[in-house]
């Protein structure tokens, strides 16, 4: 009799690979043969896989079309299967697959695309959390008021791509042939801070300069070292930040080895 | 001070229920329809953002019962914890009627198979289910039902009929049952067993709730043929009837009308659960009467 954890290693390879002769032998000879049984069992697991990753990467789809994209999902499926049965969570390696995928090389923003996409869903899908009411600062003393670090909300994403394959994906989505000929692929790299509001989902483009300053605050940088980095900027940026319910709460840094 | 809750009471009625599904959400929660309870799927509501805000506008007007897909109570690794978590997590947060699993594998070696996959039915498999399911009793400090499987192939190592395999796992937990009677009548065509012969073999006081959904019945050629459990049209006639049967044997139970593929509109579903009430209040007028 097979152990059941070698059964269950054997279903492991009839859903991902297609191995019908993993769990063949354990299976009765009846009119309808093993592999015609096994089968329905792969084509639901690869079909509930690859809806998942539609579902996250709409405008990869879009731009790949549904034949191409499901030959890349099954491609994806048999090299990084799911390790959580939270499907919202599967797709993370996805655009580095497709970056490498040698199909996909006519379309080269297609990972960024991807990039963009993964940064929206996770976004989208992040744990709740109440924002920071800027109020609460003035609770804070006057002289740790430089030691203040600020806490990020849990859908904070930052997000530096090659190509504006933000515009890309909005353009595909919303059929927008005109935006997508007006892109210029070449005009340098994009700086997004994305996060979850009131509305949903918002990515804000920003300048080399806010995007370092967004870095750091979201790295867990001080108020003072904030300042010393951007004295002009500094207040406007993290008025912004804080207004746009990017910050959940604040903490103070401990001056730990100082006497 | 007692605080005071908005939300509907917790227990889920021996009435009609539908299961929400993500298309209509928006009609569930701005339009209120009249039906007793609704099911959702844990895994599609552990994140935060607009699912779990739907969720918890909808639990302020009706019941909820939690039923799992994703937690593989047959699998020989034991239980995810941090899945096992997060499903912790979100109970104490919807406070559900119920909650509920497949007797079934979906995980194996770490990964996620995406599929509820069927088990042998063996003490070996049975001292496994019993122990996942002691786990997810004890981490949600609640008893929790369990959902017979429907089956595509059965294996040569098998020695417990499916319905004892069932009854086993509820006598040795204190777990309840949920008999899903479409999957039921599914595996009976598929393996040539006699369903009313399976209702009759439950043990009735253990079964906390019933399901009812629809299936396909796919050629193979040759006049072969095979029942598969897609849950995309409506109950057959033959589910009904069945139905019909359990409600007999159990009593009324809160019994859900599950649509996940081809998903029609909201009134098709509603109508569904309509047919699921109907036959439950014949089962009252029975009881009435004797």
């Amino acid at each position: 009799m097979p152990k059941l954890r070698d059964l269950q290693a054997g279903f492991a390879e009839v859903v991902l690979a297609g191995r019908f002769d993993a769990l063949a032998p354990y299976l009765p000879a009846d009119a309808i043969p093993p592999e015609d049984r096994l089968a329905i069992y792969r084509n639901t697991a690869r079909a509930v896989m690859t809806e998942a990753l539609r579902l996250t990467f709409p405008a990869v789809e879009r731009l790949v079309g549904r034949d191409f994209f499901a030959m890349a999902a099954a491609r994806f499926v048999r090299q990084a299967p799911p390790d959580t049965a939270d499907l919202a969570e599967y797709g993370v390696a996805l655009p580095d697959f497709l970056a490498h995928l040698p199909e996909a090389a006519p379309i080269p923003y297609l990972a960024d695309v991807a990039r963009f996409e993964w940064a929206l869903h996770q976004a989208a899908t992040a744990e709740d959390a109440p924002s920071l009411d800027a109020d609460a600062l003035g609770a804070v003393a006057a002289e740790d008021q430089p030691m203040i670090t600020f806490i990020p909300h849990p859908s904070v994403r930052l997000l530096e791509l090659a190509t504006p394959a933000d515009a890309v994906a909005d353009a595909v989505l919303a059929g927008d042939d005109r935006a997508m000929a007006a892109i210029d692929l070449a005009a340098g790299p994009r700086r997004l801070v994305l996060h979850r509001g009131a509305t949903g989902v918002c990515a804000e483009q920003c300048d080399a300069d806010a995007f370092a300053f967004a870095r750091a605050l979201f790295a867990g940088a001080t108020l003072a070292g904030l300042v010393d980095a951007a004295p002009a900027a500094a207040g406007t940026l993290l008025a912004g930040h804080l207004a746009s319910g990017r910050i959940a709460g604040y903490a103070l840094q401990t001056q730990t080895g100082e006497p | 001070m007692r605080q005071e809750t908005s939300r509907a009471q917790a227990p889920i009625p021996a009435v009609a229920g539908i299961g929400l599904r993500f298309p209509h959400h928006r009609a569930v929660r701005e339009d209120r329809p009249a039906i007793g309870w609704l099911e959702v799927h844990p895994e599609n509501y552990l994140g935060g953002g607009a699912a779990i805000a739907c969720l918890e506008a909808v639990r302020r007007d009706y019941p909820v019962s939690l039923h799992g897909v994703g937690l593989s109570l047959g699998s020989v690794d034991g239980l995810d914890p941090r899945h096992l978590d997060r499903l912790a997590a979100l109970v104490s947060r919807i406070e559900p009627g119920l909650v509920s699993e497949h007797v079934s594998f979906s995980t194996a070696g770490g990964t996620y198979l995406a599929d509820l996959l069927p088990l042998p039915m063996t003490e070996e498999a049975l001292e496994t289910v019993c122990r996942n399911v002691e786990v997810m009793q004890t981490r949600l400090r609640r008893q929790v039902l369990v959902e017979n499987p429907s089956s595509y192939v059965r294996y040569v190592a098998s020695t417990i009929p499916e319905w004892e395999f069932m009854a086993a796992v509820a006598t040795r937990t204190g777990c309840g049952i949920l008999c899903d009677v479409n999957n039921i009548c599914v595996s009976a065509a598929n393996h040539g067993f006699d369903a009313y012969h399976y209702l009759a073999a439950l043990p009735a006081a253990a079964v906390g709730e019933l399901h009812v959904a629809g299936h396909a019945l796919r050629e193979l050629g040759g006049g072969r043929q095979i029942r598969i459990d897609d849950h995309g049209s409506a109950v057959s006639a033959e589910v009904w009837a069945l139905l019909a049967a359990a409600v007999a044997r159990f009593g009324r139970r809160p019994t859900l009308v599950e649509w996940d593929n081809a998903i029609p509109a909201l009134d098709v579903l509603l109508a569904e659960a309509a047919q699921a009430d109907t036959i439950l209040s014949r089962e009252r007028d029975h009881a009435q009467a004797a």
